[in-house]
């Protein structure tokens, strides 16, 4: 692209200069750019007006089987650093090769290059990233505000994703998700990897062989989201940040030092507390096992108590009821005191999935047999012994056992199958956390039509399926 | 029956009735006897009405001063209290809350921009058309220039959410303000009716060259054609200083 740009350099117009969009005159402190920087990346504007399917990577299956996986890296800090070293056995492997990294933190950003190691290219704006017709896959680590909008644009530009959890922020953001990859047959893998898990493959079989018989009612439990202890006032952002681009697609405010990083979870709009970062988790889980993916809730009820002060406002505590119909099942998922939390089950460690060192979250399974409970319910999922040591009968069910949510994802890449959380499940757990939210915060049972994906009779709950976004951070 | 009739013919009731009974009663009552009664009547309810409408203003006007007491309150409790408890008491308190947002103490502040989220939350809800309208009325009352420009940022999105018909051109004059033209456009590209539309239509005829694109993206959202104003996501931004690894 910087090749490209050289090129043109002078070729560009006078009329150029429209291209340089900004909002509210208060949003561009931190994008301004002086002469030639403006020039270069007009004539990317000029050269590329709207993302372009790649023409050699749109299609599932044109990266050749045996073909090294070309990637880059879309946030580096956090869960992102994360899986840049989940992938790192891959990259011995020759599996893969990391070709760029991009972070809007400069000191997250150069921690990832030096990580990275020589010949991998440096990016604040991973749109330049989308650009590159050599790389084929990205993995997006970004908060969640940011994840509709650059999927979006990625699968557009026929780039193979691993996107963290949750999928989406907003209803509209989901729809647009699972169109755009409709439309570009990229192959997205969302980071709910709880599904991928060894004791998740146990606890699934042991389910649907009917071992606690019809289940009605699955509770999902977590310890309460945290407050603020040690709000600050706003001011100037840290040079390193670029703030504008932390933003993106959110209405522009000024800094403040609880936005992030990390902490952006524990406010409603871009992070949505523990019922959108775990729940896109535990009720993964759920759907998966009960068989729901593609199906949703008829209505959603919740109530929670808010944090006393701070600048975050997502639910400290919360209790939502999620009603299905046809088949008839109730979900539940509940934010509580950890004293009120069930008790983990001892271990050895020797078992699949080792000791439980999250026993704070996950969920009881009732049905009119017996019920089962699982802890965890992410990257470390712990099924009760008695899934565990269940021994299936000739004739029994089995399910999709996954190789591993990495591997489950290369082989969508190159065979075209869907991958165990592909962007439609992730989707529809993501929006089941929104909609969660959405009852929360209006104080009202919101009644839901799965087949329109849309919240009916209440407008001002209608309008909250859909936020405007900032220019040109859009989907 | 027409509602202006019903309306009539409940009035005179209590006359018609009157003479029936002192007719039946063998009194001879005469016609002005009756005006005079039905007169009373209407004053009598007239003023039973103006007393109820009185009390009501002096409850709200209680429960706006107990609300503002609790946002500015000094405990946490008190004032969470305060703002989870603000939905119920409605337009009378939108423009005290709003006086509230910018005091110096931060919490304070924030706790009364949650009371008047609350309230948009809470009259935003099915059948309370009546009450929607009148928190809008007070929100765009808080549109204008004397108000701080953070005020007027979230009244933006409040109206977003709730507003109608009567917000479009309030709205609509802040696409030529440059602190707050993107919130505004935002805000309009979110109301669901024609008005806003147009309102943006009108707004991309005579935004600056810098804005133009923007407003064509909130057309494009709400399902119109744009042409010759492209769908632009690659803009320029400020490059990376970091190095690669050698």
């Amino acid at each position: 692209m910087r090749e490209a740009c050289a090129h043109k350099e002078n070729e560009c117009q006078a009329g150029d200069v429209e291209l340089k969009q900004k909002g509210n005159k208060t949003m561009k402190q931190s994008n301004q750019l002086n002469r030639r920087e403006f020039l270069t990346a007009a004539c990317a504007a000029v050269n590329i007006p709207y993302f372009i399917p790649s023409a050699v990577l749109a299609a599932p299956g044109r990266t050749g089987a045996n073909e090294r996986l070309t990637m880059a890296h879309i946030g580096v800090g956090g869960r992102g650093k994360g899986l840049f070293r989940e992938l790192e056995k891959f990259r011995q492997t020759g599996a893969v090769k990391v070709a760029a990294v991009c972070d809007v933190d400069e000191n997250r950003l150069a921690d990832a290059a030096k990580e990275a190691g020589a010949g991998v290219d440096v990016y604040r704006d991973y749109r330049y990233i989308l650009e590159r017709r050599d790389i084929d896959a990205v993995v997006i680590g970004t908060p969640d505000h940011w994840h509709g909008v650059q999927t979006v644009h990625a699968a557009e530009c026929g780039k193979h994703m691993y996107l963290e959890k949750p999928a989406c922020c907003t209803i509209e953001e989901g729809k647009a998700m699972v169109a755009a990859a409709r439309k570009s047959k990229v192959s997205i893998q969302v980071g709910s990897q709880g599904r991928s898990q060894p004791e998740a493959y146990l606890a699934h079989r042991y389910l649907v062989n009917g071992n606690i018989g019809h289940i009605s009612r699955v509770d999902c439990f977590h310890y309460p989201s945290p407050e603020d202890n040690n709000p600050v006032p706003d001011s100037d952002p840290p040079p390193e940040l670029d703030w504008d681009m932390w933003l993106g697609p959110l209405r522009w405010r000024p800094y403040n030092k609880r936005y992030c990083h990390g902490t952006f979870r524990w406010l409603l709009e871009s992070g949505g507390g523990q019922i959108r970062d775990r729940g896109a988790h535990v009720m993964s889980c759920a759907m998966w096992w009960m068989g729901a993916d593609g199906t949703g809730p008829v209505t959603v009820e919740a109530t929670g108590t808010p944090p006393k002060k701070g600048l975050w406002d997502s639910a400290v505590l919360m209790e939502v009821t999620y009603t299905f119909k046809n088949p008839d099942w109730i979900m539940t998922w509940t934010q509580m005191p950890e004293e009120k939390l069930p008790p983990a089950e001892e271990r050895t460690g020797e078992e699949p999935g080792g000791k439980i060192v999250r026993p704070g979250y996950g969920a009881i399974y009732r049905g009119d047999k017996g019920q089962f409970i699982h802890w965890g319910g992410d990257g470390g999922t712990w099924a009760e012994k008695k899934a565990r040591e269940w021994e299936p009968p000739a004739g029994a069910k089995d399910v999709y056992k996954s190789p591993g949510h990495m591997e489950d994802w290369f082989k969508g890449i190159k065979t075209g199958a869907k991958t165990i959380m592909n962007i439609e499940a992730a989707v529809g757990v993501a929006n089941l956390c929104i909609l969660g939210n959405l009852s929360y915060i209006l104080g009202r049972k919101l009644q839901w039509d799965q087949a329109k994906q849309e919240i009916v009779g209440d407008e001002q709950a209608q309008r909250m399926m859909s936020r405007p976004q900032r220019h040109p951070y859009h989907l | 029956m027409s509602m202006n009739n019903l309306k009539k013919a409940s009035l005179a009731a209590p006359a018609i009735l009157l003479l029936k009974r002192e007719a039946a009663g063998g009194v001879t009552v005469g016609t002005d006897d009756a005006k005079k009664r039905s007169r009373d009547e209407k004053r009598s309810r007239d003023e039973k009405r103006s007393g109820a409408e009185k009390r009501s203003r002096d409850e709200n006007r209680e429960a706006v001063t107990k609300l503002l007491s609790k946002i500015k309150d000094n405990s946490d409790q008190v004032r969470t209290e305060g703002w989870l408890g603000a939905g119920e008491v409605g337009a009378a308190a939108v423009k005290p809350l709003a006086k509230v947002m910018t005091d110096e103490n931060l919490e304070v502040g924030r706790a009364a921009k949650r009371a008047l989220w609350k309230i948009v939350r809470y009259t935003g809800r099915p059948n309370a058309a009546r009450e929607k309208r009148a928190v809008e009325a007070r929100l765009l009352e808080l549109l204008g220039d004397e108000q701080p420009v953070q005020v007027r940022r979230e009244v933006l999105w409040m109206l977003s959410e709730i507003g109608g018909q009567n917000s479009i051109n309030p709205i609509a004059g802040l696409l030529s303000n440059e602190q707050l033209r993107e919130d505004a456009r935002m805000s309009l590209e979110r109301i669901p009716n024609r008005g806003a539309v147009k309102a943006l239509k009108a707004g991309l005829e005579t935004a600056p060259e810098d804005f133009k694109l923007n407003i064509a993206q909130s057309l494009r959202k709400r399902g119109e054609d744009v042409p010759g104003l492209a769908c632009v996501k690659l803009v320029p931004t400020k490059k990376t200083n970091v190095k690669p690894a050698m």
